[in-house]
């Protein structure tokens, strides 16, 4: 075990530096002049000239990236914003939670339903219910992001007023924000984009649940159970459940970083001022630095989710670290 | 049977538990600020006013680095100036009232010295006390060299109080024309200038605290104490800046919302803003109604209506063509003359939908001293005087003009494609230049700038006729680079009589500045005027008490009432 995670770990530092630096290559090559962005309007040439140099735009370009990873490792900075000139670093903290109360939030809430939905499909097989299960996957797989959240947004928060319509409150109350803050505010105002999530996700799960329970249900081991005399239940949870749900913990690991990228729609939708939300408008903006800090984030996030998922994996099913 | 499907039943049932549950939180949490909405309703006083602002968010809030509108109105709640605007609608709330000041200053007989007296007892929102230093470090913030703040420069601030040049140029700690001794402030001005307390409403104004530091990083400074109404509380850049009332301000100007929340989303259209308001979940959006939506809101609501939602006010901005003087084929007059009339100011408008604007080909704005109307090409199309003007012209194989424009604006590349039409009318060629969409002025604004017509306009910092004319047709300040006379146009005999009305005051003034806005739109046409814009917004249906200030060109935030 401890070399599988000696192993892994050296991996994900191997592929962080890797994604940095395709990141880096990506956006600070690309045709524009960041000292010109960083200046604004109205700018002089002796004032495009001293940004060029306290950005160090003015280096060769592998100097740069070596600053650039100097100062993320010695100094934990990503720089500043061209546009505000705000800390990368601090733009990320403000962004981060609210992209991770969309993203987990929603897990939950895909989780919550989908479970249910396709243990009921899959121990009823071509049922009322596992038919109109089928359907709303199929809605769910079909429609993008940004229709089932505006769908909502119209039906349930505008025609029935029954949520906000946007915005995000945070979950931590506080006296600067204006009555918008709380768990109360929160969930009352993450439950479109939560249920947009649901849509999105619940779907796939739906069907790999449905697929694995009816797999494992057909196993040996489960008829032996049976005839052994364990009730339903302990077949159900000792036996089916335990191994039917090992793929979808790999798959969570994985959604949650594409998760990340659901999030640049929901929260365009949403008018929630996330990550996702934050890297469409600093691309639109070519400030780089923000762009490469999410990017680099992201990474780094995906990495470890994965890094996770492996070591649970690798806990939950002795098969994977034996082999390796 | 039953136990077989307990389990899922269970799971399903914490699902759907689960939806319920969050639902019901929100219901509860949405009839608590109807009752709380309810039970304060007859105040003028109270609550959280929430603002949006699609499509943007604030360049800054540093006092000594803002000048974008949309920074201005929020600034406008917080400072303290000398002179200020009253809240107070139309003509009125553009007329200045000494705010920090006793009175309006007392001038030299050679009129190169005011001297202002401030009100005893002003305190900034930290209860510190505003004296007369707090208004130098205004104005050597916005000079100081380690500001950059270019603004200050362009409207010639550093030549018009004796020993300003030499503080911008770092070789003075202090601006010698400059003396703040308690509550008393005296300016020593290089020559009279009849402007410069109009000059002192700008925002750039405000109280500071004399220790407030010097930054060239526009979140530098994100808090800080003010005098005025409100203070900034916090400030996310990019998202959220909070303001709550300064206990310590007592003058005029209402302080209606405890407090004042404006959530920023430039990736957002507008719509959702839109949706929240007619909902009552946002109180007003700083970006005002998405042009697609107007006919229908106006249909829906009324405009101007009493006590109405959908309010359309008129800016002090003009929004016009610029004609590259300097560059063939505008650097001919008739050129320029027979665009005037070739292009049609009304089917642009439209382009924007109903109430976006007034036809204008004057350079001066309604409301301006010195503003006289006059209509020198009218309105439509006439493409009959601009070929006669284009024979006239005797300019042989025009060379196709170069059309700039910013390609992240539907707007502008409807617009473009509208102008090379009509050119193409008058047999005259035309080619689409798209701007880079986040550097847009800075290759038009440096010298031998290859463009012929390029969108732009011009939002008064202070109500005098020169901050239009004199600043943007001033070709003596043309340099290499940075220029507001991005029009290249200098003529000496507009020079001297620029230099002349500015040296007077009163309704000479008024009058010279008239005559030279003609002058400048009969004889020389260094651009194509197009349309004073309004800005059209809705407030939700709490929201009482909306003054709109043509100055800002939004509704005072500090006046609107939400109690």
């Amino acid at each position: 075990m401890a070399y599988f995670l000696i192993r892994r770990v050296f991996w994900a530092i191997f592929l962080f530096f890797v994604a940095t630096l395709i990141t880096y290559i990506i956006f600070f090559v690309i045709p524009t002049d960041p000292a010109q962005i960083a200046c604004g309007t109205h700018c002089t040439a002796g004032l495009i000239a001293h940004i060029r140099k306290s950005l160090h735009l003015d280096l060769p370009i592998y100097q740069q990236y070596w600053l650039f990873i100097w100062n993320l490792l010695r100094h934990q900075s990503l720089g500043y914003s061209f546009q505000n000139g705000a800390s990368v670093r601090w733009l990320i903290g403000q962004d981060a939670p609210v992209t991770a109360s969309l993203v987990f939030g929603g897990a939950i809430f895909w989780l919550t339903i989908s479970i249910p939905i396709g243990i009921l499909s899959a121990l009823k097989p071509r049922s009322i219910l596992d038919r109109a299960a089928m359907i709303f996957v199929l809605v769910g797989i079909s429609a993008p992001a940004v229709w089932i959240g505006l769908i909502l947004i119209y039906v349930i928060g505008y025609k029935l007023g029954w949520t906000p319509l946007g915005n995000y409150c945070s979950i931590v109350p506080s006296s600067t924000a204006g009555g918008c803050s709380g768990p109360a505010e929160w969930a009352y105002h993450l439950i479109l984009p939560w249920m947009t999530f649901m849509f999105l996700f619940a779907a796939l799960y739906v069907r790999l649940i449905r697929a694995n329970v009816m797999e494992t249900m057909s196993e040996d081991y489960v008829r032996t159970a049976r005839a052994k005399g364990a009730s339903a239940s302990r077949v159900l949870f000792q036996h089916v459940l335990r191994n039917s749900m090992l793929p979808v913990v790999t798959i969570l690991g994985m959604d949650i970083g594409l998760a990340l990228g659901g999030a640049v729609f929901t929260e365009t939708v949403f008018q929630m001022r996330g990550l996702g939300s934050q890297l469409v408008s600093s691309a639109l903006a070519d400030d780089l630095p923000v762009v490469v800090g999410i990017v680099v984030f992201a990474c780094l996030a995906v990495i470890l989710f994965n890094f996770f998922v492996d070591v649970a994996y690798a806990w939950l099913d002795p098969r994977i670290r034996l082999s390796t | 049977m039953r136990r077989k499907h307990m389990l899922p039943m269970f799971l399903l049932s914490m699902g759907v538990a689960l939806l319920v549950a969050a639902t019901t939180v929100g219901v509860a949490a949405s009839a608590t600020h109807k009752s709380q909405g309810a039970a304060s309703k007859a105040a003028l006083k109270g609550g959280v006013l929430r603002v949006d602002q699609s499509a943007g968010q604030f360049d800054t809030l540093d006092p000594g680095l803002a000048y974008v509108t949309n920074d201005w109105a929020v600034l406008y709640t917080t400072n303290l100036n000398l002179v200020n605007f009253p809240n107070k609608p139309g003509r009125a709330g553009a007329q200045l009232f000494p705010e920090a000041a006793k009175s309006f200053p007392t001038i030299s007989k050679d009129g190169k010295t005011y001297t202002f007296h401030l009100r005893s007892g002003l305190r900034f929102s930290n209860g510190k006390p505003i004296t007369a230093l707090a208004y130098q470090r205004a104005w050597e913030r916005i000079l100081s060299p380690k500001m950059y703040a270019q603004y200050g420069i362009f409207d010639q601030l550093n030549t018009m109080v004796v020993g300003a040049q030499a503080f911008t140029n770092g070789k003075a700690q202090h601006i010698s024309g400059i003396k703040a001794k308690g509550l008393t402030l005296t300016f020593h001005l290089t020559k009279p200038n009849p402007t410069f307390v109009s000059i002192l409403g700008m925002q750039w104004f405000g109280a500071v605290m004399p220790s407030m530091k010097y930054t060239k990083n526009p979140a530098g400074v994100l808090v800080y104490p003010s005098g005025g109404p409100y203070y900034i509380a916090s400030n996310s850049p990019g998202r959220t800046v909070v303001l709550k009332r300064n206990k310590y301000y007592h003058g005029p100007r209402f302080q209606n919302p405890d407090e004042i929340v404006i959530n920023s989303f430039p990736n957002s259209n507008g719509e959702s803003a839109l949706l929240q308001i007619e909902k009552n979940q946002v109180d007003f959006d700083m970006a005002g109604i998405p042009a697609d939506d107007a006919a229908k809101v106006a249909k829906t609501y009324g405009v101007n209506k009493p006590n109405g939602q959908y309010h359309v006010g008129t800016e002090s901005c003009v929004i016009w063509e610029a004609f590259n003087n300097a560059r063939p084929p505008t650097d001919n007059v008739d050129v320029r003359k027979a665009l005037n009339y070739a292009i049609g100011r009304e089917p642009i408008i439209k382009l924007l939908g109903p109430n976006a604007g007034g036809a204008t080909d004057q350079i001066l704005v309604p409301g301006l001293p010195g503003y006289k109307k006059f209509s020198a090409y009218g309105n439509y199309p006439n493409f009959a005087k601009a070929k006669a003007l284009l024979s006239q012209a005797d300019v042989k194989n025009p060379p196709a003009l170069n059309i700039y424009y910013n390609p992240a604006s539907s707007f502008r590349t409807l617009e473009a494609q509208f102008e090379k039409a009509q050119l193409a009318h008058i047999g005259l060629q035309a080619t689409l230049q798209q701007s880079d969409p986040n550097s847009y002025y800075g290759p038009i604004e440096t010298k031998g700038t290859t463009y012929n017509i390029a969108h732009s306009g011009w939002c008064a910092d202070y109500f005098d006729p020169f901050d239009f004319i004199n600043v943007n047709f001033d070709g003596r300040s043309i340099q290499q680079t940075g220029n507001v006379d991005y029009f290249y146009f200098n003529n000496s005999v507009f020079n001297k009589a620029m230099d002349h009305a500015a040296s007077l005051s009163g309704q000479a003034r008024a009058k010279a500045y008239a005559a030279l806005d003609q002058l400048l739109m009969t004889k020389y046409v260094p651009a194509f005027p197009l349309y004073v814009p309004t800005f059209r917004y809705m407030t939700a249906k709490r929201v009482k008490n909306v003054i709109y200030s043509n100055y800002f060109g939004y509704p005072d935030l500090n006046a609107l009432s939400v109690g």
